[in-house]
Order: structure tokens, then sequence, then C-alpha cells
């Protein structure tokens, strides 16, 4: 196993001499000890959110809003304005237990999984890990090629300004650089809000959305793809990863679990309340043969929003839609990153320079560029796999919640801050309705292609 | 464990010019196993009964033949 490189510091009584990425998490904790000694409660928080909004937020990506505008143009408000809410609900859970793990023992998911149960489940989540973000980032420089078009730009510039933001964001060598340039990227998810606000809805029938009626028509398979696509824009493997390893490479403790579970709560409610808003956008279409758009195949929602509620309508969707994707294409590559350096073992922080961490920055930078490369071939089925990205996820994720629950019921590691019985009951479930969901559609979709049954 | 933080400490300067005892200083922001040489240290492994073994393998073929169905699926619809 490698080791990053250890600089020559005065020794000290007992303890193992520091590398650069101590000294960065360390000058990250002493403002955090300054702000909790002194009881500076909204500054603590300020530094000590970020995992759990960028993991959330970030999956509000490309592909998700586009589901949710898709759900809202066919289907209308009801039954989605209390199933998304409730998706990320699930989402928090799942994210918490990702969460606590990393600040109690400072390790990733996938070195975690790799040294506790063995490489051949480490490599297997890690494999999970590369199929399903690399399609997925596919589906984001995608999306923002969808939101480019409506300014009349191609997929050159889309490839050019995702590319360009990994390697501005990997400048400086600091985890707290690179969390807050992200976090400000995601301010702008509220766009889809704005739009929302934009096409003026009646307020009255999202209200009374709220009973989960009416529900989606369709047939079978559809619905099973509605619930798919939709559970896997809100629950994701990456999610896991990245939140685990930013817990640990943000350097939090046991003692910041309180503020870790902040920090997811306030992401989840923030993913939930802009997911809606691309939802509502959306459901302005419903009246307008909305259900005929496909988003994917050239900029269909921020035209056909901007012909029905106005040009700022469709401006602010547009961009929108860059942003979703921009902001998934560095949470995304960042979660490939630290699985990589955590399966391979070698240094895997934002702290560390990219010098000394080559593999880390290497995969961060090349899994954005492969994805990139893919939008450029002439004639690839780009529709088919931004469609599938959500679905690829979601049957893929049980593993990960299995692991996810076996380590945060692991007390060896966890101690005191092992899962309760009632978040056991919860992830569980959370497990199966996603696993349920999942290999219904797989099963249903594939007799269908197959032998034209099941539909 | 974590040790108590400093009294009077925003910005750090270069440790690497600080002498012995506030280079400790330092090092007291972060619990022990914080540190890098910590970290790259393996946990033990974890002693799976037969049972779950089984169930996870389960789990795994389970998973893999969705996802061969869901590529399957995409490559017919193309």
């Amino acid at each position: 196993m490698a080791t990053p490189e250890v600089t020559a510091l005065p020794p000290f009584l007992g303890a193992p001499p520091l590398t650069d990425e101590d000294r960065a998490r360390s000058r990250d904790r002493s403002r955090v000890h300054h702000a909790r000694k002194h009881e500076r409660r909204w500054y603590l928080m300020w530094l000590l959110v970020g995992p759990g909004i960028l993991a959330m937020i970030g999956e509000n990506d490309g592909p998700s809003m586009i589901a949710y505008a898709s759900d809202g143009a066919q289907y209308g408000l009801g039954f989605f304005v209390p199933f998304i809410p409730l998706l990320f609900a699930m989402a928090f859970v799942v994210q918490e237990m990702a969460m606590r793990i990393g600040a109690v023992t400072h390790r990733g998911y996938g070195e975690l999984v790799l040294q506790r149960y063995g490489k051949v489940w480490g490599w297997f989540g890690a494999g999970d890990l590369c199929l399903t973000n690399l399609v997925t980032l596919i589906a984001e420089f995608v999306a923002i090629r969808v939101g480019l078009a409506y300014f009349h730009l191609g997929a050159g510039v889309a490839v050019g300004l995702g590319l360009a933001l990994v390697l501005f964001t990997l400048r400086g060598g600091r985890y707290w650089h690179w969390e807050r340039t992200v976090l400000g990227l995601a301010v702008f998810n509220g766009l889809f809000l704005v739009a929302a606000i934009l096409v003026k809805p009646h307020l009255g029938s999202v209200a009374s959305s709220l009973s989960f009626s009416p529900f989606p028509h369709g047939s079978f398979n559809t619905l099973l793809l509605l619930l798919a696509s939709t559970i896997g824009a809100t629950v994701t493997p990456w999610m896991i990863f990245f939140q685990q390893s930013a817990s640990a490479d943000k350097g939090m403790t046991p003692g910041d679990v309180r503020h870790g579970r902040y920090d997811t709560a306030l992401g989840a409610v923030l993913a939930s309340v802009f997911g809606l808003g691309a939802l509502i956008a959306g459901a302005a279409l419903l009246p307008h043969s909305g259900s005929g758009i496909q988003g994917f195949a050239g900029a269909g929602f921020p035209q056909a929003l901007d012909r029905i509620s106005g040009g700022a309508a469709g401006t602010v969707f547009a961009l929108g839609l860059i942003e979703a994707g921009a902001l998934a294409i560095l949470t995304i590559s960042a979660s490939t990153a630290y699985a990589a350096g955590e399966c391979i073992g070698v240094a895997h922080s934002f702290n560390t320079s990219p010098r000394n961490a080559g593999v880390f920055y290497a995969a961060n930078v090349g899994v954005a560029l492969i994805a990139a490369v893919v939008i450029l071939i002439p004639g690839a089925p780009l529709l088919s796999i931004a469609l599938n990205a959500n679905v690829l996820a979601t049957v893929l994720l049980p593993v990960s919640l299995v692991f996810v629950l076996m380590l945060a019921n692991d007390r060896g590691l966890m101690g005191r801050w092992a899962n309760r019985r009632s978040t056991n009951v919860v992830g569980i479930a959370v497990a199966a309705f996603v696993a349920i969901c999942g290999a219904a559609y797989a099963i249903d979709s594939f007799l269908q292609a197959i032998h034209g049954v099941g539909a | 464990v974590s040790a108590a933080p400093p009294d009077q400490q925003q910005e750090q300067p270069d440790r690497r010019q600080l002498p012995p005892d506030q280079g400790e200083e330092l090092i007291h922001h972060l619990e022990r196993d914080q540190l890098v040489a910590e970290t790259f240290r393996p946990v033990q492994r974890a002693r799976l009964s037969r049972r779950v073994t089984i169930s996870l393998w389960a789990l795994r073929i389970f998973a893999v033949a969705l996802g061969v169905m869901v590529i399957y699926t995409f490559i017919a619809r193309l």
C-alpha cells in the first residue's frame, strides 16, 4: 500500500509525522474548535455544512431535473408533489448513515468495505460506481448540451465548460476551497424554483396534490419506469461514496455528527424544493401537449417553456439545466476519484497536491474526460444513455445500501454511534423498496424486449 | 479522542517554521485516528457468517443479473 509523502517536521512525543494533508485538515479543524469554544453557532454551522448539501443537490442533476419536468409535463402535479419529498426523506436516512460512518471512522465507503469485508466486495462496489458514474456523467454533459442548445451553443462548448469547471475546482490542493466553490455553484440549483415561480402555478392545485392523487396513469411498464427513474433521481450509489468520503476528507468527527445531520437534512429539503420547482415548471406544459416533449432530443423543455410562459422561464430553466449538469459533473467525478484512491490504497484527498495524489486527481479528471469524449461521438445514442442512467443506478443501489447498513451496524467500527433499531427498520425498508422497484422494472422491460410481453 | 483546542488561533502560519510545542498544538486539532499515517492502517477484517456471505453473494448475483437485463434492454431498444 502506497503512502503519501511525509515532510520532515519536528518529532512529537508519540505522534506520527504530519503530512501536508494533515496540516490542511488541521487548519480547518482549528476553526471548528474555535467556533465551538466561543459558541459561535451559525459560524460553526457554516464551517460544518457541505458534504450533505452537495450530495443532495448534486443528485438534483440534469437527468433528474428533466425526469421531474417530464413527470410534471406528462402526469401533472398529483402524486409527485408528496412523492419527491418522500424520496428525499429516504435519501436522508441513507446519507445520514454515510455521513456518520465517515465522521466516526474517518474513512471512505470504498476503503472500509474493501478492508472490512474483503477485496471482492470492495472492487464490486467500485465497479458498480464506475459504471453508473460514467453513464451518469455522459447524461450530465447531455443536460449541459440541452441547456446550451437553447442559447444556440453546441456540444463542444458543453464539453469545454464541463472540463474547465473540473480543472478550475481542483486548483489549490485544499478540500475547503473545493467544497466552497462547488457549494457556490449549488446555490444556482435554485433556478428551478425561479422557473416554477415564472410559470405562475395555481397554488391551490399544488396544495391539493399533496394527497398522492391522482395516481399516474399508463401501462405497468411505464409506471415502473417512472418509479425506477424517480428513485434513481434521488438516491444513487455515488451519493453514498461521496458523502462518506467527503465527511472524512473534511475532517468531521463524532462530535460533528449533529451538525452533519443538519447539513444532510438541509440538503434534502433544498433538493426537494428545487426538484419540485422543476416538476411545477414541467407541469405548466401539461395542458399544451407536454407529454410529447422529448427533453433530451434537443432543447425541448426550455423552448417549450419559452413558448408557453415567456422567454424568462425558458432562459432560467435552460440555465438551471446547465448548472445541474455542471454541479453533478464535479460531485460525481469527485466520488469516482475517492473510490479509485481508496480501493487502490493511495492518497485520496483534496487536501493533497496533485503530485502526491496522482491517482485521485487523474481519476477525477479522467472520468469526466471519458464522458465528454462520448458525447462528441457522432451518432452516439445519447438520449437512450441519459434515460437509462437513473434506472441503472437504481438496480445497482441495493448492494450499496446493504453495505452501508452493515457498516453502520458494525459496533467494532462505530461503537456507540452504531445504528439504532429504528434507523435499521427504516434503512431496510428503503433498501427493500428500491430493490423491488428496480427489479420489477428491469425484469418487465427485459421480458418486453425479448418476448414482447409484460406490458 | 480530541485534545483541547488552543485558545487563540484563526489562521495558522507555515508549521514547518514553528517550534515543536506549537507543532504539537496543530496536531491536537485532529483526532489521532484522523492522521494520514493512521488512516492508511487497514481496519481489521470482519468475520462474516456463512449465512451472511451466502446472502451477500445472492444479492450480488441478483444485482448483476438486473444490470445485465437493463443493459440488454437498452441495446435492444436502440
